[in-house]
């Protein structure tokens, strides 16, 4: 059992053996800002200013310039012996710091799965109870396992203005239990419980440009922030890389074409990387490397990435030597929870 | 603060009622409906306030008490010095113009919790004033080219640099109320402040001068506060959304005038006042102004019906090149000055290279021009190379050559009869709006048409104490420094441009 002191409030809880800090600090009533809780968003960064941790799981959100600076992220962090954290980043009050977990909890009901490619599947699921869900584009749900408390975070798909449903890209992983369950017993008509919305992906306000690169299922955030962007009549100009490895494995281009001829200033580049038809007449190659080849100067563009870790780590190098400012560049990394 | 002093705070603010023994209706009427109550930007006694300040005091009069036994004002860069001549006074008449703004906010504003703030902070900028002062004085006694030093605010007033502070910050007073607001607490406090006051002590540490960082970083210690009142008039105005365009006109009109005058002055002293620099201007200006202010302060209240500004864009294009122009001009009209000029030498144009690509290109050969006629010998100056003199602008008083000399932007417009130059498209719009506002300033050039140099600057004043040598200079370290008479000899006649066109 250690104690966790928290500051700007100078209160503090019981963190138990093999208990994360976020895990402690809400089953005890208090609340900081969290979002996937696998070490994914970086939501629940916290300053850790003295004890020390270990970590539990992946802190793919935390770089190591941040690490080195003393920052920890409460999901995936277990005291090793009493600590003093500064959640003064999150600017929560006391009031909402001692109010508990604030995070919406939504009853769903599946309205309809479909097949976009041979792995990922667009789930729908329409409100219930709320009938209506505020949020942000590029934000994300945690989509609770039937008969568990576990839950799997994804993506909206859908804007904001489209606040009766929850449209969700799901990629089918081998062994994973939302796959399982998408594979089995989920049926039309099933109800899901969902927390959300969480996270700080969002279109920044500012008058760069708009790069948006995407692998694999990270499109969905993209997709939500780009009909947002066409729905509040954008006229900064816009590029979507979206990297796939064969013809098929692209999903949701009609979707695009359509957001494209509601804002013309948006510029799909889809690109094939593993195989492609002697008629393609789009990029090959990896997307990071078409970015590469497309692109010399990214000076003045605000960056969004989308897509499996590797994808995100080969293009933040690249977007920094070309001129993104490193607070330019957003992303939202999808990182397979992994395990039954 | 104990629970006590909290009830106190509370019931202070309670003390207050619609009087029926005088006039309550405001002296200066304001567009804007103002809620009768909003949300405390301030929660703090000014018993407990002044106790606070005083101690912020006490220990930067002490620091310039150390800076004085250590002999440090010798280790300043003469080039910071020398352009701190016109950028402090610079400020300084901002805070003055704050404190006649405070005032008239607090006289406006039926609004209890936003007055407690404003009250407080109109004594902020009594103390900056102080805090600046004293450092001129620091400078005065202890600098070794106290020229120029001894007469700042005089001279500012005067001078075409000065007159884009003087342009600036009118708009702390004058016009409505919240407008005011908008420019003092919103654009310059919330914006700004970030990139003058912790920036530039950073520029002034790192070119040797501890003191003006000392001074800066404790007034910057109040500015968060003075952020909370703009917050809090904001919300408090945002309550009713017939409020809405004002606001978004407002935002758009300081925004751009905000942008002209201190990216052009604070760009030039950061930049070509310091020989070491540890930031491009441009690159605080991305970090402060666009991803502090626009992409979360102001989206913040996107909600509510603000829109970021308009010309953001054009700002964003024109901030690399505004004070790269200014400091030509500036360095162009050096025996107008009040302060030496600097020549520009290999190193710095490798710096402005690196981090401004085509900055060569643009303004390389007139710094070696401006280097090779540095020696009253040469007997030429570069105000007698140009075609003619640049026209300031009616709005900002930024000279018409903007944002560079290849991409002038300047434009003619007409009002009441008379012809006026502005710069660009942002200042025309808020000249064609505001005409009432920016019309009736007299230019620098129409004031001394026709004149000789050398008796411009004897009018000024800007002569040393032997009456004949010049405080403006081409660079901090010529041999021989130049007098009037090497003025008058060059037989340079001031033409209005204006009068010309």
């Amino acid at each position: 059992m250690s104690k966790i002191q928290v500051l700007p409030y100078d209160r503090a809880f019981e963190c138990a053996e093999e208990e994360t800090i976020l895990a402690a600090a809400l089953r005890q009533g208090l609340y900081v800002r969290y979002g996937c809780k696998h070490g994914g968003c970086g939501t629940c960064k916290s300053l850790l200013v003295d004890g020390d941790v270990e970590e539990s799981g992946s802190t793919f959100a935390l770089g190591p310039s941040e690490r080195a600076e003393g920052w920890i992220l409460a999901c995936a962090s277990q005291p090793s012996e009493d600590c003093v954290i500064d959640v003064s980043s999150m600017e929560l009050t006391e009031e909402e710091f001692l109010a508990g977990d604030q995070i919406g909890s939504l009853l769903t009901e599946v309205e309809t799965i479909q097949s976009l490619t041979p792995d990922i599947r667009s789930v729908r699921l329409r409100l219930v109870e709320p009938d209506a869900i505020t949020f942000v584009a590029g934000q994300f749900v945690n989509v609770e396992i039937p008969g568990s408390e576990d839950v799997r975070a994804f993506s909206l798909a859908n804007p904001p203005s489209e606040a009766d449903r929850i449209d969700l890209i799901v990629k089918l992983l081998p062994g994973g239990r939302f796959s399982q369950l998408l594979a089995g017993t989920l049926r039309v008509g099933d109800r899901l419980r969902v927390y959300g919305p969480l996270g700080q992906l969002k279109i920044r306000l500012t008058y760069r440009r708009i790069l948006m690169i995407a692998g694999g299922s990270g499109l969905a955030p993209l997709l939500s922030m780009l009909a947002d962007l066409a729905h509040k009549g954008n006229t900064r100009p816009v590029t979507l890389f979206f990297g796939a490895r064969r013809p098929e494995d692209l999903y949701c281009v009609e979707q695009i074409a359509r957001i494209r001829d509601a804002m013309p200033v948006l510029e799909f580049i889809p690109s094939l990387s593993d195989a492609w038809p002697t008629d393609w007449s789009g990029e090959t190659g990896l997307v990071t490397e078409v970015v590469a080849r497309r692109l010399p100067s990214l000076e003045g563009y605000d960056a969004y990435l989308a897509g499996p870790p590797p994808m995100i780590d080969a293009a933040i190098p690249l977007l920094r030597a070309r001129g993104v400012r490193a607070r330019n560049i957003h992303f939202d990394a999808f990182l397979p929870t992994g395990g039954p | 603060m104990s629970k006590s002093l909290v009830e106190v705070h509370e019931k202070a603010k309670s003390y207050d009622w619609d009087f029926t023994s005088g006039d309550q209706h405001p002296k200066y009427p304001t567009r804007y409906i103002i809620p009768k109550h909003g949300k405390d930007p301030f929660r703090m006694l000014i018993r407990d306030y002044m106790r606070m300040e005083a101690e912020k005091d006490d220990r930067t009069y002490g620091f310039l008490d150390g800076a004085l036994r250590m002999g440090m004002a010798d280790e300043i860069q003469p080039r910071f010095m020398e352009c701190l001549k016109l950028t402090l006074p610079d400020l300084t008449n901002a805070e003055f113009q704050a404190v006649a703004g405070t005032g008239m906010i607090i006289t406006c504003i039926q609004n209890q919790e936003l007055r407690q703030g404003y009250q407080a902070q109109m004594m902020d900028e009594v103390r900056h004033t102080q805090l600046e002062m004293a450092l001129r004085r620091y400078y005065v006694e202890h600098w070794r080219d106290p020229a120029g030093w001894d007469a700042t605010q005089k001279s500012l007033y005067q001078h075409p640099g000065g007159l884009v502070s003087i342009a600036l910050f009118q708009n702390f007073n004058t016009g409505d109320v919240i407008d005011s607001v908008v420019n003092l607490n919103v654009v310059v406090e919330t914006a700004y402040t970030n990139i003058l006051l912790v920036a530039v002590p950073q520029i002034a540490v790192a070119n040797g001068d501890h003191a003006l960082a000392t001074t800066f970083l404790s007034i910057q210690s109040d500015e968060a506060r003075h952020m909370a009142n703009g917050y809090g008039s904001l919300m408090a105005v945002l309550q009713d959304d017939r409020n809405v365009p004002a606001l978004n006109e407002a935002l758009e009109r300081h925004f751009w005038h905000t942008h002209r005058g201190l990216d052009a002055l604070v760009g030039w002293q950061s930049e070509y006042g310091a020989t070491v620099r540890p930031w491009a201007y441009k690159d605080q200006w991305q970090e402060w102004v666009v991803d502090d202010f626009v992409s979360s302060y102001l989206d913040r209240m996107t909600d509510l019906g603000i829109r970021p500004p308009e010309r953001l864009g054009k700002v964003a294009h024109d901030v690399p090149w505004l004070h790269h122009t200014l400091g030509m001009a500036l360095a162009a009209f050096w025996p107008l000055n009040f302060w030496r000029s600097d020549a520009m030498y290999e190193p710095d144009f490798e710096w402005f290279e690196n981090h401004y690509p085509g900055w060569h290109d643009a303004y390389g050969a007139f710094w070696q021009a401006h280097r090779q006629m540095a020696d009253p010998s040469v007997g030429r100056i570069m105000l007698q190379e140009l075609p003619a003199l640049p026209p300031f602008c009616q709005v900002c008083q930024l000279p018409c050559a903007m944002p560079r000399l290849d991409q002038n932007e300047m434009r003619i417009v007409e009002y009441g009869g008379s012809r006026f130059a502005v710069c660009s498209e942002g200042c025309e719009w808020i000249f064609t709006r505001w005409p009432e506002a920016h019309a009736h300033r007299k230019s620098f050039w129409e004031r001394y048409h026709g004149w000789d140099l050398a008796d411009v600057i004897l009018d000024l004043g800007f002569v040393r104490p032997d009456g004949r040598t010049l405080i403006g200079q081409p660079t901090i370290d010529q041999e021989r420094l130049w007098t009037i008479d090497d003025i008058r000899r060059l037989r340079f006649e001031v033409k209005d441009p204006l009068q010309s066109v």
